[in-house]
C-alpha cells in the first residue's frame, strides 16, 4: 500500500482540529495487504478529490487495495461514505480517477459484475419478500443459477427463515443482512461496505466479522468503513484513516504506530525490582522518561526498535528479572487519537 | 470540553437554567406565521427552494408590468384613457389571468409547509412548548395564506399604482381607480383564503410531497371541467348547484359578483345563473370548512 | 427471468403500490362517472366533449404525470434506484425498460375509460364506435409521449411533478393558446391532431396535420428515451448521501 506525500496541513476552515503534525512518509511502510508488481490491483485510486463548491470533501487521496480486509476509519464527516460512493461509480471525482480491477469506475457499468456494495442508507424496497429482493438482483446479475445463488446468498447470511416476509417487517439489523446478502448474490471479487456494522447487535456483529474473514481468506478484496474503533481493530488487516477528507495514514496500525517517531512509545514494565530497573533504563539514550505506579515502571521512549533490543541485556546485567513486558500505547485507538488531535 | 491530565481541568459547558422574562404564546405563534411566510417563497431554505415561489411570483406581475408600461407609452401618444378603458389586463379580469398560477404555487408549496413536519416527525418538538396544536395549524395556515394572497393582491396594487402614475395627476388617477380598490381588495383575500385553505387541508392530510402535490392539483382542476360539462349536458338545479362545489368556479363567481361583470371565463358559471350572494357565501363557507378541518387534522395527529 | 424482463417485472410493482393505484384508479374513472351522470341524467350526449375536455386535455396528463415521475423519480427519492444501477446492465436497457412500463401503464389506464364513456355517452352506433376509438389510438399515442417525457423529467429534476404541471397547465393550458406559434411544442396539440384525423370532431383553433402530429410524437418518444439513457448514464448520488 503507498503512503501519500508529505504536506503542510494549514487549519482548514471548518474543521477545527485538523492535524498539524503528520508521520514522515517511508516508502517502504509494512502493510498486511501488499499489491504486487505487475498485478493490477483491485482498487486503485490516484490523487482524488470531491468538492461541492467550497466544501472539499475528499482531499487528494491515493491508495491501492488487494485482496484482504481493510478498514477505512474516521470521524462522521470525514468523507469515507463519499469516497466509498466513488469507488462504486455512484459519484465522480472532481479531480483523480477511481479503478475497480484496472477499469475506470465512473460510467462504466460493467464493473458492477464485480464489485458488490452495501450502501449506509437503508435503500431496500420494502413491499418485496427477502427471496424475492435476492432473487430479483440475481436476474439482473445474470448469474448462471439464479435460484441456488439466492439460497446461497440467504443462507450466507442466516435470513433463510425470514426470507419469505416482506422486507418492511424486517428490522434493523435484518435489512443491513438482506443488503449484504443482495451484494454476495453474484459472488464479486471486490466488497465494498459503508458502516455495515450499523444496527447489528454483539451476535449479528461477530458472525458477519467471522463471514467477511472468510470471504477474504477466499481471495477477495474488502473494504468497510467505520468510525468504531474496536470493529476496525479487530477485522481489519490493514487500515486508511481519513481525517477531514485527506488521507491521515495506511497499513497495519502497529507499524504506523512505529512511524510516528515524534511521539514517545510507553511501555509498562513489571520486575522483581522496579526503581533500579528503572534508574539502569534511564541510562540509555533511547529511554528519556520512567514513572513508578502502582507497583509497575512505565517507560517511555524514543526509539522502539533500540528499546526492546537493550532491556533484557539492562536488566539481566542488574540482575533484575522481568515478569511482564507490555507496549501500553499500541493500539488502534491512540494512533487515531494522536492522528487526529482530539 | 477537554480534560488533560497534567493541569486537571474541566470546563463545565453545559445546559444552563433560564429565569428570565419568556415572550408569551402570541409572539411563538407569530413567528411560527412569519417562519412560514419566508418558506413559502424559500427565503432561510438556500437557492433552489426559491425558484419556484420566485418564479410564479414574477409571471403573475408579468401581464399588470405589461399593461403598465404600455399604457405609460400610449399615454405618450394621447390614447392612454381609449387603451386602459379596452385593455384586457384590468383589475376585474385579472383574476382569471393568474387564476393557473396560483394554483401552481399552492401546490407546489404546501406540501412543503405541511408535510416536512409530519414526515420528519417533528411535530412532538413543537407540541411540547407553550405553541398549541390549534396555533401550529392556524399559523402554518395563516402563513400560507399570505404566501398566496401576495401573488394574488400585488399585481393589483401594480396596476393601482400604474392608473396613478398615468393620469394627468396622482389625486385624479386615484380617483379613478379607488372604486375598484375595495374590490379586488375583497376578491384576493377570499379567493387567497379558498385556495390557501383547500391546499392546506389536502396538504396537511397527505404528508407525503409527491401525493399532495397531485391531489391539490386535481382538487382544483378537475372540478371545473367535469363542472362545465355538466352544465352543458345535463340539466336541473342539482347541476347548478354542483357549481358551488368547483373552487375554480367559485372565485369566478366570486369575481363576477364583487366587480358587478359577467363571469366569461366560466362557462359553468353562466350557465347556473345563481345569484350573487351565493358565490360570497360559498366562498366563506369553504374558507371557515377548510380551516376547521385542518386544525382537525392537527389536534388528532400523533408524532 | 431475463434481465430485461426483472427490469419490467420491478418498474411494474414499484409503480403499482396501493396509494398509487388508487389514485389512478380513481382519476382513471372520473370520465366514465362524469358520462354515466349524463346518460342518466337525461342530458345532450356528445362524448366528443368529454373525451377532449376531460380525457385528453386533463385526466391523461395527470395519469401520464403521475407515472412517469414515480417510474423512476420516486426510485431516486427513495434511494431504491442504487440496486438498479449498481447492476452491469446498459443504461439504455434501464431506461428503455422505464419508459415502455411508463407508456404501457399509461395507455392501459386511459383507454378503457374512453372506449367505455365513449360507448356509454355516444350509444353503440358504429358512429359512436368509430369515434372511441379514434380518441383511443390518439391517446395511447399522445399518451406515451407525455409518459416518456414525464419519465426522463423525473430523471433529471427532484421538483419533476412541478415542472411537468408547470409544462400542462400552463405551456399547453395557457400559453399555446396564446402563441399560436407553439403549437408544434405542445404534446397535447399532437394528441389532438391525430384525435382530429382519425374521428373528424372539431377539437378548437387549427389541429395540427397528422403527419406532423405523429412526427411530434415520435420526436418526443425517440428524443425523451436518448435524453434519459445520457441522464443515466452521467447518474451521480445526491450529495450528503
Amino acid at each position: 500500500m503507498t503512503t501519500p506525500p508529505t504536506r503542510p496541513t494549514p487549519p482548514v476552515p471548518g474543521w477545527p482540529g485538523a492535524p498539524e503534525h503528520r508521520p514522515v512518509a517511508t516508502p517502504a511502510a509494512a502493510t498486511a495487504a501488499p499489491v504486487p508488481d505487475g498485478v493490477v490491483p483491485a482498487i486503485q485510486v490516484e490523487h482524488v478529490s470531491r468538492w461541492y463548491g467550497n466544501v472539499v470533501a475528499v482531499n487528494d487521496i491515493s491508495f491501492a487495495l488487494g485482496p484482504g480486509v481493510t478498514g477505512l476509519l474516521g470521524p462522521n464527516g470525514a468523507g469515507k461514505s463519499t469516497l466509498l460512493h466513488m469507488l462504486s461509480g455512484l459519484l465522480a471525482p472532481s479531480a483523480g480517477i477511481v479503478r475497480i480491477a484496472g477499469r475506470v469506475a465512473f460510467g462504466d457499468p460493467s464493473i458492477y459484475a464485480d464489485i458488490g456494495l452495501v450502501p449506509e442508507r437503508e435503500a431496500v424496497p420494502g413491499y418485496l419478500t427477502g427471496r424475492e429482493f435476492i432473487r430479483l438482483n440475481a436476474d439482473l446479475q445474470h448469474v448462471a443459477d439464479p435460484t441456488a445463488a439466492t439460497d446461497r446468498a440467504i443462507a450466507t447470511v442466516e435470513l433463510s427463515d425470514a426470507a419469505g416476509r416482506p422486507i418492511r417487517t424486517y428490522s434493523k439489523g435484518m435489512r443491513q443482512r438482506i443488503k449484504l446478502a443482495a451484494a454476495l448474490v453474484h459472488d464479486p471479487p471486490i466488497l465494498l461496505l459503508d458502516e455495515p456494522f450499523n444496527g447489528m447487535d454483539p451476535r449479528q456483529r461477530l458472525h458477519m466479522m467471522g463471514l467477511l474473514r472468510t470471504m477474504a481468506g477466499e481471495g477477495r478484496s474488502i473494504l468497510f468503513s467505520s468510525h468504531i474503533l474496536e470493529e476496525v481493530e479487530r477485522l481489519a488487516d490493514a487500515v486508511l484513516v481519513v481525517y477531514a477528507g485527506r488521507l491521515a495514514a495506511s497499513g497495519d496500525f502497529r507499524s504506523i504506530r512505529r512511524l510516528m517517531t515524534d511521539r514517545p512509545h510507553r511501555f509498562t514494565i513489571r520486575s522483581s525490582d522496579d526503581r533500579t530497573l528503572a534508574a539502569a533504563l534511564l541510562g540509555h539514550p533511547a529511554v528519556f522518561g520512567a514513572e513508578l505506579t502502582d507497583g509497575l515502571l512505565a517507560v517511555r521512549t524514543s526509539d522502539y526498535g533500540a528499546f526492546t533490543r537493550v532491556v533484557a541485556p539492562t536488566a539481566k546485567a542488574a540482575g533484575i528479572r522481568i515478569l511482564e513486558l507490555r507496549p501500553t500505547d499500541d493500539s488502534l485507538e491512540s494512533v487515531f487519537s494522536y492522528l487526529v488531535r482530539r | 470540553m477537554t480534560t488533560e491530565s497534567a493541569t486537571g481541568n474541566i470546563y463545565d459547558l453545559g445546559y444552563q437554567g433560564y429565569d428570565g422574562p419568556r415572550l408569551g404564546r402570541p409572539v411563538v405563534a407569530l413567528g411560527l406565521l412569519r417562519h412560514t411566510l419566508a418558506s413559502a417563497y424559500g427565503i432561510g431554505r438556500g437557492g433552489r427552494a426559491k425558484i419556484a415561489p420566485f418564479t410564479l411570483l414574477i409571471l403573475s406581475l408579468l401581464p399588470a408590468l405589461l399593461a403598465v408600461g404600455i399604457s405609460a407609452l400610449a399615454g405618450q401618444t394621447g390614447q392612454g384613457e381609449v387603451l386602459t378603458a379596452n385593455s384586457p389586463i384590468r383589475h376585474e379580469t385579472y383574476q382569471s389571468l393568474t387564476s393557473t398560477l396560483i394554483m401552481l404555487f399552492c401546490a407546489a408549496q404546501a406540501p412543503e409547509l405541511f408535510g416536512r413536519d409530519q414526515r420528519y416527525g417533528v411535530l412532538p418538538l413543537y407540541f411540547s412548548r407553550v405553541l398549541t396544536r390549534i396555533d401550529y395549524a392556524l399559523a402554518r395556515t395563516g402563513g400560507l395564506f399570505l404566501a398566496v394572497l401576495l401573488v394574488s393582491i400585488v399585481p393589483q396594487l401594480v396596476l393601482t399604482i400604474g392608473a396613478v402614475l398615468a393620469a394627468p395627476d396622482p389625486l385624479t388617477g386615484l380617483g379613478n381607480d379607488a372604486p375598484d380598490i375595495p374590490r379586488y381588495v375583497a376578491v384576493s383575500l377570499l379567493s387567497s383564503g379558498l385556495l390557501a385553505g383547500l391546499a392546506a387541508l389536502i396538504a396537511a392530510w397527505t404528508p407525503r410531497r409527491a401525493y399532495a402535490t397531485a391531489a391539490i392539483i386535481a382538487a382544483f382542476i378537475i372540478p371545473p371541467i367535469i363542472v362545465a360539462l355538466l352544465s352543458r349536458l345535463a340539466a336541473g338545479d342539482a347541476a347548478r348547484a354542483l357549481v358551488l362545489l368547483s373552487p375554480g368556479d367559485v372565485i369566478e363567481g366570486l369575481n363576477a359578483a364583487i366587480f358587478g361583470t359577467i363571469a366569461d371565463g366560466s362557462p359553468a358559471v353562466m350557465a347556473a345563473d345563481l345569484p350573487d350572494w351565493s358565490y360570497v357565501a360559498a366562498s366563506v363557507v369553504g374558507v371557515v370548512a377548510c380551516v376547521l378541518l385542518v386544525v382537525r387534522r392537527y389536534l388528532r395527529v400523533t408524532g | 427471468m431475463t434481465v430485461f424482463g426483472a427490469l419490467i417485472t420491478v418498474t411494474l410493482r414499484a409503480l403499482l403500490g396501493r396509494r398509487r393505484i388508487v389514485l389512478m384508479v380513481v382519476l382513471a374513472a372520473l370520465p366514465i362517472l362524469v358520462g354515466l351522470v349524463i346518460r342518466l341524467g337525461g342530458g345532450r350526449s356528445d362524448a366528443g366533449d368529454i373525451l377532449d375536455a376531460l380525457v385528453i386535455r386533463t385526466v391523461l396528463p395527470l395519469i401520464a404525470l403521475i407515472i412517469g415521475t414515480a417510474a423512476v423519480g420516486s426510485e431516486i427519492e427513495d434511494g431504491t434506484v442504487l440496486f438498479l444501477l449498481l447492476k452491469p446492465i446498459a443504461r439504455w436497457q434501464i431506461a428503455l425498460a422505464k419508459v415502455l412500463v411508463a407508456a404501457g401503464l399509461t395507455a392501459v389506464l386511459v383507454v378503457p375509460p374512453i372506449l367505455i364513456t365513449g360507448l356509454l355517452v355516444g350509444g353503440s352506433g358504429s358512429e359512436s364506435i368509430a369515434l372511441a376509438f379514434g380518441y383511443a389510438v390518439a391517446a395511447i399515442l399522445g399518451g406515451s409521449a407525455y409518459a416518456v417525457a414525464f419519465t426522463v423529467l423525473g430523471i433529471v429534476t427532484s421538483r419533476a411533478l412541478i415542472v411537468g404541471l408547470a409544462y400542462t397547465l400552463l405551456w399547453e393550458g395557457v400559453l399555446a393558446g396564446l402563441l399560436v406559434g407553439t403549437r408544434f411544442l405542445s404534446i397535447r396539440q399532437a394528441t389532438l391532431g391525430i384525435a382530429a384525423q382519425l374521428t373528424g370532431t372539431d377539437v378548437g383553433v387549427d389541429p395540427l396535420a397528422p403527419v406532423v402530429a405523429i412526427a411530434i410524437v415520435a420526436v418526443v418518444i425517440v428524443g425523451g428515451w436518448s435524453l434519459g439513457v445520457i441522464a443515466l448514464r452521467r447518474f451521480q448520488v445526491r450529495a450528503g448521501d
